[in-house]
């Protein structure tokens, strides 16, 4: 009783109301669909560092400095995992599939610094990476998972349903074969996301992610970035097909 | 099923690089044998009104999936179990400038034992279709939002702005280009710039210089059911006067049976529910290491990017 009583924790209190209020009030102007539902359409870019490390770094010759986007700090990695995350850090130059412009999975496409177009209907979401130019479809019509498991999907299965104005997405099925980040960070097949997208304000959205991996973490564990609307007068997603950057060359035909 | 997906892609890709008479047969004996019933001719559609569906934004609603009727994805003018997709002029025959019919004519020789890498199809290496000959690989999808009409293809995509945004400038070259369009009554008309002339239109080295200007009718039947793509390329560069193909298409329903190929689908996990077919991840290069890589010369020994 006594803590109520000091300004210290009324103040607290009041703010804590306060913020309480924001997203309520935010949620009266975010964009919506005639259906009711947030309307997530539109370019988007996180700002963060993330897909450089998602864990807190300070600057290398590799990546700027970052403070981190997993909830806690560190990724919480079993033993022989975290052997190999340090071996996939150490030859990250040579290893990330990145550079192969191979999709970069899910939620690395979230975070990956080049923007993305969400292009919405009621049953679904289509997610149009310019890295790429991967597609990723969200399914918003009921449907559940395949009952077909283990198809390995780059980009995995996802699934989402509405919880209020948060989009709360089930991403699994998952091949092993893509990383969290340019530093190493990894995950197996057993791979398990819940993805929750929020308004913050009609430009802003909060994407937190869930991961959840027995194979390589010992708890699932989470991260949060920020997605900011891009209203440059010129946005738009160009194609960067980059797999064919090598062949290029190539083609077409010339006039000799 | 998705591995099954990739192995048919894989399978097709075979068809495309190796290219080995046997293997080719094989092929067309399957295609003839029901994946898909070709027409070998097709009704024109008339451009006027368009009496069905519309979007919240007044687009006629013509989303789903589609394939083309006539097949024939190996070249674009050959007669034979397809009807020339040429349709102007008359003879069914693109009419290049000398100098590009002669490059046709060396690609088409070096396809089936390429000694340089360009003589290898761009598409058998996961590059996307390009325009238009994405309309005769395999279906596709249409999606539409206020603004856009998207067209999912099994490689690549494009964004059809109906948004006003302008073209990029034109030293921007795109597998693509850029698709900027509006309707009238039952027809998309595109006008698509900044193609990087690198796709091909089909395995006998047929193509389309980089700055050409293409436009593009769809051409909706008042049901719905069916579209004419008819496809009009302007570039001097490369022919000496203007052509025009025309491809006919079908709309795919849940009525169909999924074919991985024309109707590349899987029912949707809805239990209790009506029957609803969905896209499936398309993946290409991430599972083409033998095909669009090595054995194509491309070998991978470093990084694709530098980013």
């Amino acid at each position: 009783m006594r803590r109520f009583r000091t300004p210290g924790a009324l103040l607290v209190l009041a703010m804590t109301v306060t913020m309480a209020m924001v997203p309520a009030l935010g949620a009266d102007k975010i964009p919506r669909l005639p259906s009711g539902k947030p309307d997530f359409s539109g370019i988007w870019q996180t700002t963060s560092p993330a897909d450089y490390d998602l864990e807190p770094h300070a600057g290398r010759r590799d990546a700027p400095p970052g403070a981190g986007v997993v909830e806690g700090g560190t990724i919480p990695y079993l033993p022989d995992a975290l052997a190999q995350r340090q071996h996939n850090f150490d030859r990250r130059a040579a290893l990330d599939p990145r550079l192969k412009c191979w999709a970069l999975g899910v939620p690395r496409n979230v975070y990956y610094p080049e923007p993305f177009q969400i292009f919405q209907r009621d049953r679904d979401l289509t997610l149009l990476h310019q890295f790429g130019h991967q597609v990723r479809t969200i399914y918003t019509n009921g449907s559940l998972h395949p009952q077909e498991q283990d198809q390995g999907f780059f980009l995995g299965d996802s699934r989402g349903r509405w919880e209020g104005d948060t989009l709360v997405v089930d991403v699994n099925d998952f091949i092993d074969e893509t990383w969290l980040d340019r530093a190493g960070n990894f995950h197996s097949d057993k791979l398990h996301v819940v993805e929750r997208w929020k308004y913050l304000d009609a430009n802003t959205i909060e994407y937190r992610a869930t991961l959840d991996d027995s194979e390589v973490y010992s708890r699932p564990w989470a991260i949060t970035v920020n997605l900011f609307r891009n209203r440059d007068k010129n946005a738009q997603i160009i194609e960067d097909y980059c797999f064919t950057y090598e062949y290029d060359p190539f083609y077409p035909p010339r006039k000799e | 099923m998705n591995m099954r997906s990739r192995i048919t892609t894989l399978a097709a890709l075979v068809v495309a690089v190796v290219a080995q008479a046997p293997l080719a047969q094989a092929q067309a004996q399957q295609d003839d044998g029901g994946r898909i019933a070709r027409e070998t001719s097709y009704p024109l559609i008339a451009e006027g009104r368009w009496p069905g569906k519309r979007l919240r934004d007044g687009q006629p609603d013509v989303e789903g999936f589609y394939s083309n009727t006539i097949g024939n994805h190996g070249n674009w003018v050959k007669p034979g179990r397809a009807p020339s997709r040429v349709t102007d002029p008359a003879d069914g025959q693109i009419p290049y400038q000398p100098w590009a019919r002669a490059k046709q004519k060396d690609f088409a020789a070096n396809f089936s034992n390429p000694t340089k890498p360009e003589y290898i199809e761009p598409l058998a290496r996961c590059a996307p279709g390009g325009v238009p000959k994405s309309f005769v690989w395999h279906g596709f999808e249409i999606r539409q939002y206020p603004g856009y009409v998207v067209l999912l293809f099994d490689s690549g995509s494009r964004v059809i702005h109906l948004d006003g945004k302008p073209q990029l400038p034109d030293s921007v070259k795109l597998w693509n280009g850029g698709s900027r369009g509006h309707w009238e009554g039952n027809t998309l008309l595109v006008d698509v710039r900044n193609t990087n002339g690198k796709a091909l239109l089909g395995r006998q080295g047929d193509f389309i210089g980089p700055n050409a200007v293409i436009a593009e009718r769809y051409i909706f039947a008042p049901d719905g059911g069916r579209f004419n793509y008819v496809v009009t390329v302007t570039d001097p560069e490369t022919f000496t006067r203007p052509w025009t193909s025309t491809i006919p298409v079908r709309r795919y329903t849940e009525q169909d049976k999924p074919d991985n190929w024309n109707y590349w689908v899987v029912a949707a996990n809805l239990p209790g529910k009506p029957l609803v077919h969905e896209h499936v991840e398309r993946i290409c290069v991430e599972n083409n290491g033998p095909f669009g890589g090595g054995a194509v010369g491309v070998p991978f020994d470093g990084p694709l990017i530098l980013r």
